[in-house]
């Protein structure tokens, strides 16, 4: 497989995709843990081992390291989202999804939060490239919410009228907010909470 | 960062300690939304990861609190039955209100945070509007999503 360099165009040797996929992972960590705005070039350089030129080869700063690494988190959590609900047509297949979730997060108590969420709150007011990036991957896990919530309503276990797009938005936002507040409490309970409720609602609305 | 804790505190603990039926929830809600979407007001900015996270989690800690004591109220209301928050089909006594609290901050939250990525107040209200939907889906006897609430998703802010 090879890839095509953001930044000129041209296809990577083997060699060269390998450094490229070794400073991105290791922006991706550095910036998870500490913040984008935290996390400088040179943290970069020694978390991954490359040189400075083979950074600046394929980089031409920090603008363009954040915009890989939101395509990298980005895939990361489309596949694993896309795995999670992508077949998932039940209540109890939702509540699976949550279950997983929740026991991811509970590794680190909540520490970090979510991958993609951290970032969203990091470019809202900073580079508009960046925030419109982390936005089109959130309309497309909430698209991966929606399709769940379609096949409920397919399967008769929510109404007709009820507005799919609206509850799949809503439930990400509590989904994210669950993040949030574990991440401060250090404690994955209200993230359970969060998202518990918010199912329940989802359920109540179920015409029997 | 403490004393935009302190502002929102202040000011949740005056607005929220008068909600006493729907129509107050909704006001509220308006108001808490048109203030998140506000850059820089102290809502948006207390709820940015940043800074003591012990402070953020104090914060968060009385916010809840007050949360759970307005919706314990119109709880209580709507089982009396003596208020205009009576729901016509009955009380929903499964509605625990130190639960409901951290779903709807965590929608504040987490709605706030989709809204300004996507500079449109639609998740924040989405998020809230599932949030809410014990109080609010009796109103009108219309769900939540076509209630009250879509005219404030409806709103130019």
């Amino acid at each position: 497989m090879t890839t095509v360099d953001s930044r000129n165009g041209r296809r990577l040797t083997a060699r060269g995709e390998k450094t490229r996929a070794k400073i991105v992972a290791a922006a991706a960590d550095l910036m998870y843990v500490q913040g984008i705005g935290a996390t400088t070039l040179d943290d970069v350089l020694m978390a991954s081992g490359v040189s400075k030129s083979q950074l600046y080869h394929h980089f031409a700063g920090k603008d363009e390291l954040v915009r890989a690494v939101i395509d990298h988190v980005g895939e990361r959590i489309i596949e694993r989202e896309r795995d999670a609900l992508g077949h998932v047509s039940t209540i109890p297949g939702l509540r699976r999804w949550r279950d997983a979730l929740v026991q991811n997060n509970a590794l680190r108590h909540g520490a970090y939060g979510c991958a993609l969420g951290s970032l969203a709150s990091e470019v809202s007011d900073q580079d508009d490239a960046a925030r419109q990036a982390v936005s089109q991957l959130f309309i497309e896990w909430q698209g991966l919410l929606a399709g769940v919530l379609r096949r409920l309503q397919d399967g008769g276990a929510l109404p007709p009228e009820a507005s799919i797009d609206q509850l799949a938005t809503g439930l990400m936002g509590a989904v994210q907010g669950g993040y949030m507040l574990a991440q401060t409490a250090r404690d994955v309970t209200p993230m359970a909470t969060s998202i518990d409720m918010a199912l329940a609602h989802i359920e109540s609305l179920s015409p029997d | 960062m403490r004393t935009y804790f302190a502002e929102v505190l202040a000011r949740e603990r005056a607005c929220l300690a008068g909600i006493t039926d729907r129509a107050m929830l909704t006001s509220w809600r308006r108001r808490v939304v048109e203030e998140l979407m506000t850059p820089q007001s102290p809502y948006a900015l207390a709820l940015r990861q940043t800074g003591d996270v012990r402070d953020r989690a104090d914060f968060l800690d009385q916010w809840r609190e007050l949360l759970a004591e307005a919706v314990d109220r119109l709880l209580q209301s709507r089982v009396t039955g003596d208020t205009p928050c009576a729901s016509p089909e009955g009380p929903k006594a499964d509605v625990d209100a130190q639960k409901t609290a951290v779903l709807i901050l965590a929608a504040l939250h987490g709605g706030s945070t989709l809204s300004q990525l996507a500079q449109d107040p639609r998740p924040l209200n989405a998020a809230l509007d599932l949030a809410l939907v014990s109080f609010v889906a009796a109103e009108d006897n219309t769900p939540a999503r076509t209630g009250t609430s879509s005219s404030i998703s409806n709103m130019d802010l």
